[in-house]
């Protein structure tokens, strides 16, 4: 099954549509409720995450029987970086779909936070490159 | 804002999103991903431009891997190989895997924002937002403190799904629900985290 790069697109586009109307419908764009989340104050959202996961870990398990879908490995960076980013996440209320959708919803101020993800994204192959010595795990 | 959905209809949503995408394109799922191709868009197309010469020219993929031996190995690594290895290469254009075009990334990422415009729309009308919401003020002020606070915590979200080498969907949903270790591993570093320093900011506020 080889898709040409028109289908690819619109595969993309598609997903990214559905996936921002599913997210922001669910409430994961609000940073009143993700920090209710987080705080424990309403578990709501961690049903919804929990409750994704487990529908997609069935459909996974009947389909890896036929398939072998590439998995990624624990590196030096799995740690620290998933650090950064909880904090992250934690004060901006966005993950780096989420941003997008915030501001697509209207929240102008997440259009700071999309700076940032982009600043922090270029900076981190700079350091990558000058001080890392991992495979990153862009090469499989 | 109107009510927002119960948790199972999210729930629904997400995972078959997660499970159609893959079934789509045979790619686990993953925003930061996309955001790493976009960013670098250059470097992206520079090696999608490579890709195409060598499965037009299966021979410069060969050059190009003998080249790279030599550079790591020295000479007397390829001794016994030069006469195989245009052979060896013309076979090679069947392991290529089709590189997804930086462009269809930038699609994926644009979409995202218009599905929050639509969502807006749909549920009780759009609404230009000058702060993140009440909980948001209370904890950052609502003007110049807010900003500055997210846009440390979006260099924190850029640099740190870059390292960690996956986001929410990446690790969080597609790992997860293939008990990738590394997956699972990296989900409950982020969430943790995640809850530890919202319980920080909540302290130092009340």
């Amino acid at each position: 099954m080889i898709a040409t790069s028109r289908q690819v697109h619109i595969r993309y586009g598609a997903t990214g549509l559905i996936l921002g109307i599913v997210l922001s419908s669910v409430g994961f764009t609000d940073f009143g409720e993700v920090h209710k989340m987080f705080t424990f104050t309403d578990l709501r959202l961690l049903f919804v995450f929990a409750g994704a996961v487990a529908l997609a870990a069935a459909a996974f398990a009947l389909l890896a029987r036929q398939h072998r879908i590439e998995r990624k490995r624990i590196h030096p960076g799995t740690i620290p970086g998933s650090i950064l980013f909880g904090m992250g996440w934690a004060v901006t209320g966005a993950c780096p779909a989420i941003a997008l959708v915030q501001f697509g919803q209207g929240y102008l101020p997440a259009a700071i936070t999309i700076l940032g993800v982009v600043g922090g994204v270029a900076l981190y192959q700079a350091v990558h490159r000058a001080f890392f010595r991992w495979d990153s795990g862009a090469c499989q | 804002m109107t009510e927002y959905w119960p948790w199972w209809a999210g729930a629904i949503g997400l995972g078959a999103i997660t499970v159609a995408f893959w079934w789509m394109l045979r790619r686990p799922l993953g925003v930061s991903g996309s955001w790493q191709t976009v960013v670098h868009w250059r470097e992206a197309r520079r090696l999608a431009q490579a890709e195409l010469a060598m499965r037009r020219e299966p021979a410069l993929a060969g050059d190009a891997l003998m080249a790279a031996t030599i550079a790591q190995f020295g000479a007397a690594a390829t001794y016994g190989t030069i006469g195989h290895a245009p052979e060896a290469s013309a076979n090679s254009k069947h392991r290529f895997r089709r590189r997804i075009p930086w462009t269809a990334h930038a699609v994926f990422l644009l979409a995202l924002a218009t599905g929050g415009l639509i969502s807006a729309f749909v549920n009780g009308g759009f609404a230009f937002h000058w702060n993140m919401g009440p909980v948001h003020e209370l904890l950052f002020g609502g003007g110049f403190s807010s900003y500055v606070a997210l846009l440390l915590g979006g260099l924190a979200v850029g640099f740190g799904t870059q390292m960690a080498g996956g986001c929410t969907s990446g690790h969080g949903l597609s790992g997860c629900a293939r008990f990738v270790p590394a997956s699972l591993l990296a989900t409950a570093v982020f969430f943790g985290s995640a809850v530890g320093f919202s319980f920080l900011m909540e302290a130092l506020v009340r």
